[in-house]
């Protein structure tokens, strides 16, 4: 009976802990991006996945019983919750932002699918070059990306 | 938690303790980041956060407490931030519009003149 308690504690733990350190991720995420639609990326990740890991880590150290259950309705109200806020707040920087071309860029859709049609035809032979040059050649590119960044 | 068992109790205990310090570490980066953030909707993300975080702690508590009806408050809390951010996005955009209306209808009368 006590190494059941023992384990139930550990997993408890080891899930609450991975829960921190999601929350962790995300305070990293939202300082070191530079634009609110970005960091909201960041910031849904801790909203579900966070929390989820969290409580149900403390689910599992309290067994079931009545609390656990509540503890679960939190985790599904913020389910539904946490993408409906950052619609809201997505809707809200898009409407209220006055210099939009500084921090992104407009397309409209019937542009994007004739870009993308030529870049396909573009690539379907591009590809064949690539699979026949694959050993030598393959490697070139990556090593100038890197010096890019 | 963890009574009945040696050890159990104290390991309860530290685990807890040290969650909730850290949790603590991460709202108050959470509010230099409200402070900070250069827009309204950098400050409504932060505030968002930060519920999440007091969420946790207060799961926290009512296991570390033993006392369920805290996970009530808890619940409670995730309905209330939720409308928070729900109210003041509207409040933010109608304010905006308004604005803008405003700052368009001048003009049309500069216009006319």
């Amino acid at each position: 009976m006590e190494i059941i308690k023992w384990l139930q504690f550990l997993i408890g733990a080891v899930l609450l802990l991975l829960g921190l350190g999601i929350f962790t991720v995300e305070m990293i995420g939202v300082y070191r991006f530079h634009y609110v639609l970005n960091r909201m990326h960041a910031a849904a990740m801790g909203d579900t996945l966070g929390i989820g890991f969290c409580l149900v880590g403390l689910i599992v150290m309290n067994g079931l019983n009545l609390t656990s259950l509540k503890l679960f309705l939190v985790v599904a109200f913020l389910w539904f919750s946490s993408p409906t806020s950052s619609h809201l707040i997505a809707r809200l920087e898009v409407t209220t932002d006055t210099e939009k071309e500084k921090h992104y860029r407009e397309v409209p859709l019937a542009e994007l699918e004739k870009e993308m049609e030529e870049r396909k035809a573009d690539s379907s032979v591009e590809a064949e070059d690539f699979l026949t040059q694959e050993g030598s050649a393959g490697k070139e590119p990556r090593e100038n990306l890197g010096q890019e960044a | 938690m963890g009574e009945g068992v040696p050890g159990l109790a104290s390991a309860y205990t530290i685990l807890f303790t040290a969650a909730l310090i850290f949790l603590a570490i991460l709202l108050v980066l959470c509010l230099i980041r409200a402070i900070i953030g250069p827009r309204v909707a950098d400050r409504l993300v932060a505030v968002n956060m930060m519920g999440t975080i007091v969420m946790v702690i207060i799961a926290i508590l009512a296991l570390m407490l033993q006392e369920g009806y805290l996970v009530d408050i808890c619940l409670i809390y995730a309905m209330i931030s939720f409308l928070a951010v729900i109210v003041l996005t509207k409040v933010y955009m109608g304010v905006y519009l308004e604005r803008q209306n405003h700052a368009d209808g001048k003009e049309q009368e500069n216009g006319d003149n």
